[in-house]
């Protein structure tokens, strides 16, 4: 059997190095609990986020520096879920490039779209459509 | 034998090996997730052009004021702030029951999948309560055309709002935010739901023991990366319709 055909046809033999572990070993109770320091972490990112939605107004927050805030921590937290929920930080660095340059592309189309609204929104006044 | 992904004195992507020492599977379960995200980041980037676009919007806290049983109190977010905590919930289920995997604790991986069918099943049902009552407030696709039921309007705007342009376009605002309200939220609850779907005959198989005679649970690994992406997805969906 030649080297090729042995991945090829089983996928499997790429999975099972280094994943396999004892569920009462230190090292797989130390993930379980860094699994639910995550999700807490997360829900407190969460209530914060609502308690600066419902009062931010109120203590007479910038609406602007809210919404900076909640992006932030958006940012923050969909960062947690794929590094540590979606395993994406232990595998090899170029597999995690190849998902998060496109990615970058976001950046553009938000600016770009969000630019267009807005100047539509300022020529429909300028001429006053509405 | 177990695969070594690189040696030095060869090319990495000569073939005969795995570059990135990934599975075909779950390589492209990760590039699929990478294109949904561009389809969900274009549906909230429109919605964002179309809010910038309006000089007037509704307001989620007038919105989304309502609780099961609770009536007429204003309760401002609190029910979405309990589906997303359901969904996070489900996500971190999801992620022991991978665990499990790795560690070939059948019993642990059926288990925590139990829990996460659960929780999917749960914010399903709250999504069927918000748009069961969003519907009964008038709102839908295409609600608020050229100002058919305007009488419901004011409900979903701020009380102080600016009653010349509330006139010349809160009909038209409230007619493109249920637009993409139901789409959006619609398109992640179709996730959602696949989601279940694929859970369930994930553990199917894990019951009939089919992972534990392939020697491995990789497959829980894949569906969980599905899993954490429809949940990834709601907490941008949950930062646009409901906090900015």
């Amino acid at each position: 059997m030649s080297e090729f055909s042995h991945y090829e046809a089983d996928q499997s033999a790429l999975y099972s190095g280094g994943h396999q572990q004892d569920a009462s070993s230190a090292e797989s109770k130390g993930k379980v609990k860094k699994i639910w320091m995550v999700t807490g972490i997360l829900t407190i990112v969460t209530i914060v986020e609502v308690g600066l939605g419902l009062y931010g107004h109120s203590v007479g927050m910038p609406k602007s520096m809210i919404n900076t805030f909640f992006i932030l921590l958006t940012l923050f937290k969909a960062g947690y879920i794929v590094k540590v929920f979606m395993h994406l930080g232990d595998e090899f660095k170029n597999m995690i490039l190849t998902i998060l340059i496109p990615l970058t592309l976001f950046i553009w189309f938000i600016i770009a779209f969000l630019m267009d609204g807005s100047f539509w929104l300022w020529i429909n006044h300028y001429f006053g459509i509405r | 034998m177990s695969t070594v992904a690189v040696e030095s004195n060869k090319k990495i992507w000569g073939g005969g090996q795995s570059p990135f020492n990934l599975s075909y599977g779950k390589i492209m379960m990760w590039y699929f997730l990478m294109s949904d995200a561009f389809t969900f980041g274009a549906f909230l980037i429109s919605y964002g052009t179309t809010r910038f676009f309006s000089a007037i919007w509704p307001d989620a806290n007038s919105v989304f004021r309502s609780f099961p049983y609770c009536g007429e109190m204003n309760l401002p977010l609190m029910f979405v702030s309990l589906m997303t905590f359901i969904l996070i919930l489900s996500s971190v289920t999801m992620v022991l029951a991978v665990h499990a995997g790795h560690c070939r604790d059948k019993n642990g991986v059926i288990k925590w999948m139990v829990w996460t069918i659960i929780g999917g099943i749960a914010f399903l049902s709250c999504q069927a309560w918000e748009w069961t009552h969003l519907y009964a407030e008038g709102a839908w696709w295409g609600s608020f055309r050229n100002g058919a039921g305007a009488e419901a309007l004011p409900h979903f705007f701020k009380h102080d709002v600016d009653p010349t342009l509330f006139a010349s376009g809160g009909a038209d605002a409230a007619h493109k935010f249920f637009n993409f309200f139901f789409t959006i939220t619609g398109f992640h609850g179709a996730h959602v739901a696949s989601g279940v779907v694929i859970n369930i005959i994930i553990l199917l198989n894990t019951i009939n023991g089919t992972y534990e005679k392939r020697g491995h649970y990789e497959m829980v690994e894949k569906v969980g990366l599905y899993w954490h992406f429809v949940d990834l997805v709601w907490v941008f969906v949950f930062t646009c319709f409901y906090l900015l």
